[in-house]
């Protein structure tokens, strides 16, 4: 009796544990979504808003998860140099595409639906985005590292790190490393 | 299905409802930007693929998706089609939706897209009913008259007001035939249209043969409008269907490919994962 209880108070303990982590992971996103969203609203050009959604998005979405997990297998062969140019320049990119996404001067709105766990120190925080007049699915993928951090977003069932790890892939196989990196400096280049 | 019925699709496809392949349906919302886990990997491109094949998940080393992969054994053709449509979209459509945006202004825009998406009520019905989703299709009913009726026709989405008609999923073909176990096939790219599958090739035939958009040529011009014989009517009909959602998708197509290493597989990779998306609701 007493070990069923035991047993049952752990259990409980535990999902109680997992909600609060939960619920963690869930209120860093509606800051970070929440600040992103008010400077969007707020800024002049594009360029404004590039240079200040730039350390919101660096503090709370794992470039390095990222940029990781579209290479793929291949990272393993990237020397520690080319990790982290690779790194660097896909956060370029990404900012800015996640930059491009906002029309200045147009409302977002986001709705959070129930959150969860597919693993220990994983969440997925489903939102729908109100944006120009159509709903938009937003999945966020968040991993505690240090601390909670996005790790990918999908956009309509759309994941973006699989959509580069598709791309990644195809210069990796004809070049490796080099032809990877080389693909990432033509396209930052592009940025400026 | 024979290269003639294909070639018949295709240009019925062009005629009436660009976009509606790569956009899963006129109107659809397409990703924005760039999950799925599975054990069976196959190569993306080129010699891959018969044409059978179903589109497969890859994983990585930490068990997150790499992404589904579609077969494209005829990837030079595709690429070539990609080319054209990419300079077209670039010196005709995009004028073209910017022209639109810009004289007509936008509560009258979000009104015509709003009667349009109303007008498609059989498509997402029909394949409600197919799936074997009553439920869903009782909702897409009561939203299509609360629509026309409270909606003036359309015009405005007043089921949004009542939270069990505001975002009712969207069925098309495609997604009916991914729920009855068809696999996608191989990868094309069709001229005007876009990305597509031989299934999704079908699957936008079926979205048209249901689209009331398609039957004012029978109505008002004596034959099927997607085989040809159009009248001024159908034409005006179909191509004010085809502007009101062509704003839309060059927002997805450039959300798609800008920022993209080659917009050949941002393209491809968007367009699957969209569609695989969406078999899987």
């Amino acid at each position: 009796m007493k070990t069923h209880l035991l047993c049952l108070t752990i259990l409980a303990a535990g999902l109680v544990c997992a909600r609060a982590e939960v619920a963690a992971a869930q209120k860093r996103l509606e800051a970070t979504v929440g600040d992103v969203i008010a400077m969007a609203e707020r800024a002049k050009s594009a360029s404004q808003l590039s240079a200040e959604v730039s350390p919101v998005l660096e503090k709370n979405l794992s470039f390095e998860t990222m940029t990781r997990r579209a290479v793929g297998p291949g990272w393993k062969t990237f020397d520690p140099a080319q990790k982290a140019e690779a790194t660097r320049l896909f956060t370029a990119l990404i900012i800015n595409s996640y930059c491009e996404k906002y029309t200045l001067g147009e409302r977002a709105k986001v709705s959070y639906k129930p959150a969860a766990e597919p693993a220990p120190g994983k969440v997925e925080i489903p939102t729908t985005l109100f944006y120009k007049g159509s709903n938009y699915e937003v999945l966020y993928r968040m991993e505690q590292t240090d601390g909670w951090k996005i790790t990918d977003i999908l956009v309509e069932g759309v994941s973006l790190v699989a959509n580069y790890r598709a791309q990644f892939d195809a210069h990796f196989k004809r070049g490796g490393a080099a032809a990877v990196l080389a693909a990432l400096r033509e396209s930052t280049g592009k940025l400026q | 299905m024979t290269i003639h019925q294909l070639s018949q699709i295709s240009l019925a496809a062009v005629m009436l409802c660009f976009g509606a392949c790569a956009g899963g349906g006129q109107g659809a919302k397409k990703p924005a930007s760039p999950a799925m886990a599975g054990k069976e990997v196959k190569p993306a491109s080129g010699a891959s693929g018969a044409a059978d094949a179903k589109a497969v998940v890859e994983s990585d080393e930490d068990g997150q998706a790499a992404g589904p992969r579609i077969p494209d054994p005829i990837e030079p053709v595709n690429r070539a089609f990609f080319l054209l449509n990419d300079g077209l979209y670039f010196a005709i459509l995009r004028p073209v939706a910017r022209g639109y945006e810009f004289l007509i202004p936008k509560p009258v825009r979000g009104g015509i897209r709003n009667a349009f998406a109303n007008i498609r009520f059989p498509v997402r019905f029909v394949n409600s009913l197919l799936q074997g989703r009553f439920e869903q299709a009782g909702r897409e009913t009561g939203k299509f008259v609360v629509n026309t009726t409270a909606g003036v026709g359309g015009l405005m989405r007043a089921s949004d007001r009542i939270p069990a008609l505001a975002n009712v999923p969207e069925a098309d073909t495609g997604q009916t035939l991914a729920k009855w176990g068809i696999p996608h096939g191989m990868y094309i790219v069709w001229p005007v249209l876009g990305p597509c599958s031989l299934r999704e090739t079908v699957g936008v035939a079926g979205d048209m043969a249901l689209n009331p958009v398609s039957w004012i040529g029978v109505m008002v011009g004596g034959g099927p409008a997607v085989f040809g014989t159009t009248t001024s009517w159908t034409m005006a009909i179909s191509g004010g269907h085809t502007l009101s959602g062509l704003p839309d998708q060059m927002n997805a197509y450039d959300a798609a490919t800008k920022n993209s290493l080659e917009k050949y597989l941002a393209a491809r990779s968007s367009w699957l994962q969209y569609r695989e998306a969406k078999a899987a609701k």
